[in-house]
């Protein structure tokens, strides 16, 4: 189970409304290779791993939860004062009129989120070399984002995650190299 | 009460909660790394002295820690803003 605590992972704030930022920022949120796609893609795996790589998936999938919330304070408050015409110059018309100043789980396009975009394959190595590329890919667009952000406040917390994806992507290495340690002692016997 | 001051304490908590996050995740692939596990150790002893600290003044962080019956008297409720991202 899971308790909430009334506070964020790490920082988050804001220089400025800026509605633009906010619909980039969407493709870490409900893009194929988010926070929610991460955390529900290991959240869903714990269950049929061994037991030596249970704790990287479940701790994993909980901080994704957590940079979930990040995600969504900041596309909170760099849209919560736009106007409607703030947001439909930004192209968040379509967004408006369907969701007004809510939070939805789409990527930066306004597609929105399914579970088609992740896996659980019931083999440890597939699994785990599918949570690799996910963490990569999630580092490139948290690059990408920065690149075209000029929020420095915002791009603090932007960095903190893609280092975050650095370190996600070398637990999930070793668990690889764990698992292949305990094929390899399974064979001398 | 000092919005600013808040805030850097909540800092302080949330700085060595990450540590712990940090360390945990690094012993669960490293579980017999005695030096890494005796700082994971310490670092949720630090967390914990932090966490403290700060819901002394400001009240609980989450409902594993008690409110006191001052804190109750004054007015505190779990249900009270600021939300984590109001602040």
């Amino acid at each position: 189970m899971w308790v909430y605590e009334k506070k964020l992972l790490y920082p988050v704030e804001v220089s400025e409304c800026n509605p633009r930022l906010a619909k980039y920022i969407a493709e870490q949120y409900g893009g194929a290779d988010g926070e929610l796609a991460a955390a529900l893609r290991y959240m869903n795996q714990r269950y049929t791993v061994p037991d030596k790589i249970i704790g990287v998936l479940n701790d994993i999938a909980t901080e994704e939860f957590s940079h979930l919330e990040m995600l969504a304070t900041m596309i909170y408050k760099l849209t919560k004062d736009a106007t409607p015409e703030q947001l439909e110059e930004a192209g968040l018309g379509a967004h408006f009129v369907n969701h007004g100043h809510a939070l939805f789980y789409s990527n930066a396009g306004g597609v929105p989120f399914t579970t088609t975009y992740i896996q659980a394959k019931g083999d440890p190595i597939a699994d785990l070399y599918e949570d690799i590329a996910a963490e990569e890919k999630a580092r490139a667009t948290y690059q990408w984002i920065i690149d075209v952000s000029d929020d420095p406040l915002i791009n603090d917390s932007l960095k903190f995650l893609r280092e975050r994806e650095n370190i996600h992507s070398l637990r999930f290495r070793e668990a690889v190299e764990v698992l292949k340690e305990e094929r390899d002692r399974k064979k001398i016997f | 009460m000092d919005a600013g001051e808040q805030r850097a304490m909540l800092k302080e908590v949330q700085q060595a909660d990450f540590v712990v996050v940090e360390l945990t995740l690094y012993t669960n692939t490293h579980p017999n790394d005695e030096d890494g596990l005796e700082q994971w150790r310490l670092a949720i002893k630090e967390a914990s002295r932090a966490r403290k600290a700060y819901e002394k003044r400001y009240g609980p962080l989450s409902l594993h820690s008690i409110p006191s019956e001052q804190a109750i008297e004054m007015g505190w409720r779990w249900n009270q803003a600021p939300w984590p991202w109001q602040m």
